[in-house]
């Protein structure tokens, strides 16, 4: 017997509860749509809250137990409200010998936190990642869908001044590209 | 059929045979180290300690996900397999805690078993530096989890997937932060819960009834048939003494399977209830079991026997011989309907009793509360064996109104409360017996405690009675009276009750 | 610096239009989707492939035709699977395939479905390129547009369907029956075997995993003919690689050169050497799951499976990794061994515990607390993993660890005799200390 746990303000919107339908009729299989839907959920609300759990549970016909394995194997599924920009910087083979080290350094003293932590404000998580693949323009890290590369601590720099002021940094993934 | 080479050991077996099973085919009943592998449960192939030498595979290859070919040449203790064995083993217990002192698995526990089989080595990780997970964690109403002695096996994750089909448990995270748990809010709660304590083979998922009660080699063991439905699964009753402290199934491949149900495992405590009743009493009043017999010195006569679906069969057997040598009495094998409930589609059967076939074969009949109250009205002294009949009010009613009544039972109830005679019976676990199952089939069981108090074995009682109302020959000990069971019940059709095979005989059809 | 002769799969590295379906099919892209599908035989295309010699790229080096010959010939439920989800050490190139041409990855896969069977096929991206999902998905939603997928593609009464999944962040999902695990809805451990995935995979039906690089040359194959291909490279280890070259080089990034090219002319020609400043101390050739070479054993060495495989190391993924000599290999090792220890899918005890316990002993010996005994406690340890576990990855956390201890032992030892605490030796490639 399983009780959901509520949370007052889960709402997901038109959109994504139409787009997990569609992930569901693409996908051979009501389970195999399971990582997808979680991503659309976690798209709009930066989180899977346990509400969001419930209803994939009766979508797909999945358990409880089947859902959090998935959310916990993983380790961009995330549960808890995210920071609002989660840096996650490459500490693997490749990067370190390119000085990733000073990069996590540099960004621990600038944001005041050390690796694992959030800044008081919640604007700021730094996080280590393992290899991102991106190892010949290292020290890399990721921040939402891009990367940022070929660190220094001046590019660094100007990449949280972007972000202090709300404005999204141009990632080197982000190329311009003819349409 | 395959032929393959085990250790220097020609075996036969027969297609589609798992190597792990081949390999104890030939080791004469020794299996390979395991722990993840159970024949009821998929395979998962996660301990790695199966791993043996097949003839032509470069690396060792894991037992239980191997099917026998034909000619395969197989080493199970090669000096490759025994190395590898041992290393596995010491994986599993560098972050295994050491609880052995405080943990009740000690003594059936698959770690120790097989670390003192072949492990026999120092730690080589110290303590502090051993991963740590949640200990005591109650995870339903039977099951308490300890993360740390886990050994990731799964079959527990797998048996709530695949048997209960619940699917409670999950495994979490990666690595060796990985735990057994259930989703917070979920609770492993369902009437299968506790098999996942049997086939856990560490002590990471405990009995919450059994916690801390007894060290398991103070146990005794007794094979007994749970009386808590019509399927009958077979138990071990594992006492001490005079106290009964947990059951376990009994491996019944036509009948349970490995498993029974929670419901079932519980129905040791009425054993124990403080209800019970342990001398004879007359009009209420505490007395012995002379001066209760006494009563009926100058004859007994009766009019009505009633017995119920939870009696064994010789008992059922010897109602009428007494029904007939006390008078011509009329036979009731109860109330009809009653002790039912939901089955479900696993073991639990809807048919609460343990014998209601019984009744069929020795020719009773059960009967509707307004006709065996009718019946009881009618009667002149009634006999009640077993049961509850006087929990239903029309029963109630017609006993109080009836002429005297005898009750043979074992707990303090309602037609207890009515009756001017109490002789204390035994309980199942408490003698000898034979019941039938939903399917007709015949399982012997055997008694671990003796009677509380100074109660008697129901066919003793019985035999009694049958003396006292002048029978010229009684049953003077059970195989007797199971012998002229045989012949009156069962010539012709082989059954032997004093020799039934180990996993039990169908009445009308075939035997095991 | 040095360009290679052969762009079968790097033509459009590095350029800004390479990814629209109008080039792609400009510079003769879908034109081998046309050739097959207008009259070939699904075995035709499976004795091509297996006649070029392409062997799978993404670490195993398996020969694809030959794989592809395990699905059953009545299957009716084939499934295929392009493997993205590149999380090797060291390993970027499958990255530039998506990113730089992803209609030669989407016409690879089409072919090859066809050559199995398939009628539906998943291109299984790791969730941290979300930059590069959208970008393949664009190209999907083209190539269906175009008719190169769907129902009746091109009028040959192939259908296919494509599915752009996307992961959650899990190295051990780029193990094929993890990946396929991943996608079923469950975690990405992987499977025991047999049964393997050809006669029983996705949903248990017969399922091809082939990895992006794999893929990406069968319409060159199929275009210039398996003699072409087969031309290219050694003996044994035919056709092209793409190298992922990472480390103080001139040049790091990824190449396309003919297998069997020696290191010395690789290093020099193409990479530029060293930084200015660094000196070269050894080479991870194949992604880090393979053992370390020092440089006076890589230099010589030709680059392919047969010649890196003699030379005592793997050719695996070919994600070279430049190791220079201000790199300490003890805390080079001990990065390492967080990766596996952090990647393990905990399923199988021994890669369970085994990755945990490498990971505690190498740091404890860099905190200064090592014993004599720890060395060969890491040895034991390394026993216990090797060819025990249901799927490589114990192995790949031993090979690194017993190659790094086996050539740079006095490097481990100096910490035990010193007993104190090390600091981070990594020199600041731009010659800024820490």
């Amino acid at each position: 017997m399983s009780k959901s746990i509520e949370q007052k303000d889960f709402q997901l919107s038109a959109e994504t509860l139409a787009s997990i339908d569609g992930i569901i009729e693409k996908y051979p299989t009501k389970a195999s749509a399971l990582m997808p839907c979680l991503w659309a959920i976690q798209d709009e609300l930066n989180h899977v809250p346990e509400p969001g759990v419930d209803l994939l549970m009766e979508k797909l016909d999945v358990t409880r137990a089947r859902v959090h394995e998935v959310l916990s194997f993983y380790t961009m599924y995330r549960t808890e409200p995210q920071a609002e920009n989660v840096l996650q910087v490459c500490h693997n083979i490749s990067c370190h010998i390119m000085g990733a080290r000073g990069i996590i350094a540099h960004l621990e003293k600038k944001l005041g936190v050390r690796m694992g932590e959030d800044t008081p404000d919640g604007k700021y998580r730094l996080e280590g990642a393992e290899c991102l693949g991106a190892c010949g323009h290292g020290p890399v890290m990721q921040l939402g869908k891009h990367m940022h590369e070929y660190l220094t601590p001046e590019k660094v720099d100007g990449l949280l001044e972007d972000l202090g002021k709300g404005e999204t940094p141009r990632a080197d993934t982000d190329r311009e590209l003819e349409e | 059929m395959a032929k393959l080479t085990i250790d220097g050991k020609e075996i036969v077996v027969p297609d589609g045979t798992r190597l792990f099973d081949a390999c104890t085919e030939a080791r004469g009943g020794d299996q390979l180290p395991h722990f993840c592998y159970h024949p009821d449960l998929s395979i998962a192939g996660v301990c790695r300690l199966c791993q043996v030498e097949v003839e032509g595979m470069p690396k060792l290859t894991i037992a239980c996900n191997t099917i026998v070919r034909d000619g395969m040449v197989v080493q199970t203790r090669s000096e490759r397999v025994q190395k590898a064995s041992k290393q596995i083993l010491e994986m599993h217990l560098i972050n295994h805690p050491v609880d052995c002192p405080i943990c009740d698995q000690a003594g059936e526990c698959g770690l120790q078993d097989q670390y003192m089989e072949y492990g026999l080595y120092d730690a080589k990780v110290e303590v502090p530096q051993k991963v740590n997970k949640r200990k005591v964690k109650v995870i339903g109403p039977q099951v308490i989890l300890d993360q740390e002695r886990c050994v990731l096996c799964s079959r527990c994750v797998r048996f709530c997937d695949e048997y209960s089909k619940t699917g409670e448990l999950g495994i979490f995270n990666r690595g060796d932060r990985a735990e057994i748990d259930v989703p917070e809010g979920v609770e492993l709660n369902n009437n299968y819960s506790m098999n996942t304590v049997d086939i856990c083979p560490v002590g990471a998922l405990t009995s919450r009834d059994f916690r801390f009660q007894k060290r398991v080699w103070m146990l005794k063991a007794a094979e007994s048939v749970c009386p808590g439905c019509a399927t009958g699964c077979n138990v071990r009753i594992d006492y001490e003494a005079d106290r009964i402290y947990r059951l376990k199934p009994r491996h019944n491949p036509e009948v349970n399977g490995r498993f029974m149900c929670d419901k079932g495992r519980m129905t040791y405590k009425t054993v124990h209830a403080s209800d019970r009743l342990e001398h004879p009493t007359m009009a209420g009043e505490k007395t012995d079991w002379s001066a209760a017999l006494a009563r009926f010195k100058d004859g007994l006569k009766l009019g009505l026997v009633i017995t119920s679906a939870h009696q064994s069969v010789e008992e059922m057997g010897l109602l009428k011989p007494l029904a007939q040598v006390a008078g011509g009495a009329q036979l009731s094998g109860g109330l009809a309907g009653s002790d039912m409930g939901e089955g479900d589609e696993i073991l639990l059967n809807a048919d609460r009793t343990p014998n209601r076939k019984g009744l069929e074969i020795v020719g009773l009949q059960e009967h509707a509360a307004a006709e065996l109250a009718e019946m009881i009205r009618a009667a002149g002294t009634v006999l009640i064996l077993g049961g509850n009949p006087a929990a239903d009010e029309q029963v109630a009613s017609a006993l109080k109104s009836a002429g005297e009544m005898i009750y043979i039972g074992t707990h303090a109830n309602e037609t207890a409360a009515l009756a001017a005679v109490v002789l204390p019976g035994c309980m199942w676990a408490e003698k000898a017996g034979t019941f039938t199952n939903k399917d007709g089939r015949l399982q012997g069981f055997k008694p671990a405690l003796k009677g509380r108090g100074s109660a008697r074995e129901d066919w003793r009682i019985l035999a009694e009675l049958m003396a006292l109302a002048g029978a010229e020959e009684v049953p003077v000990s059970l195989p007797l009276l199971r012998k002229a069971l045989n012949e009156d019940l069962f010539a012709g059709s082989g059954i032997n009750l004093n020799q039934l095979p180990v996993h039990g005989a169908c009445h009308g059809g075939e035997s095991e | 610096m040095a360009t290679s002769e052969h762009r079968i799969l790097s033509s459009r590295f590095g350029r800004k239009d390479g990814h629209k379906l109008s080039v792609y099919e400009a510079e003769g892209g879908y034109q081998a989707l046309r050739n097959v599908l207008g009259g070939k035989k699904p075995e035709e295309v499976r004795e091509t492939v297996k006649a070029s010699g392409l062997r799978g790229r993404g670490g195993a080096g398996f020969p694809t035709g030959v794989k592809w010959g395990f699905v059953p010939q009545d299957a009716e439920e084939v499934y295929f699977f392009v493997n993205a989800d590149e999380s090797e050490p060291g390993t970027f190139k499958d990255r530039y395939c998506l990113d730089y041409d992803p209609h030669m990855t989407i016409e690879g896969t089409i072919i090859s479905s066809f050559a199995v069977g398939a009628k539906l096929a998943f291109i299984y991206i790791r969730g941290e390129f979300g930059w590069l999902i959208d970008r393949v998905q664009k190209a999907v939603d083209e190539a269906y547009a175009a008719g190169y997928l769907g129902q009746d593609i091109l009028g040959s009464g192939y259908n296919l369907e494509m599915i752009v999944h996307k992961g959650a962040g899990a190295y051990i999902c780029g193990e094929e029956t993890g990946l396929i695990n991943s996608v079923e809805g469950v975690k990405g451990q992987p499977r025991i075997k047999p049964p393997f995935p050809a006669v029983a995979g996705f949903l248990d039906k017969p399922t091809i995993v082939n990895n992006v690089e794999s893929v990406a040359a069968v319409p060159w194959i199929m275009t210039h003919g398996a003699e072409a291909y087969a031309a290219i490279g050694t003996e044994k280890s035919k056709g092209s690689k793409l190298w992922s070259v990472s480390g103080p080089v001139k040049n790091p990034g990824v190449y396309e050169i003919p297998l069997g090219m020696p290191f010395r002319e690789f290093f020099n020609d193409y990479l530029g050497g060293m930084v200015d400043g660094e000196k070269l101390k050894a080479v991870i050739v194949g992604g880090s799951s393979v053992p370390v070479l020092p440089a006076d054993e890589i230099m010589d060495v030709p680059l392919d499976y047969e010649s890196l495989g003699e030379a005592g190391t793997m050719l695996g993924s070919g994600g070279m990794i430049i190791i220079p000599e201000s790199s300490d290999m003890v805390e080079l090792i001990q990065v390492l061994m967080h990766f596996y220890f952090d990647e393990s899918c905990g399923q199988c005890t021994p890669c369970r515990e085994g990755t945990g316990w490498l990971h505690r002993i190498v740091k404890k010996l860099r905190r200064g607390e090592g014993t004599p005994n720890d060395l060969k406690l890491l040895e034991h340890v390394c026993d216990g993993m090797m060819g025990l576990t249901i799927c490589p990855l114990a192995d790949a956390a031993v090979m690194p660890m017993r190659s790094f201890l086996e050539k740079f032992r006095p490097e481990f030892e100096v910490l035990i005799q010193e007993n104190e605490p090390t600091g981070c030796q990594t020199r600041w490639p731009r010659g800024e200390q820490e």
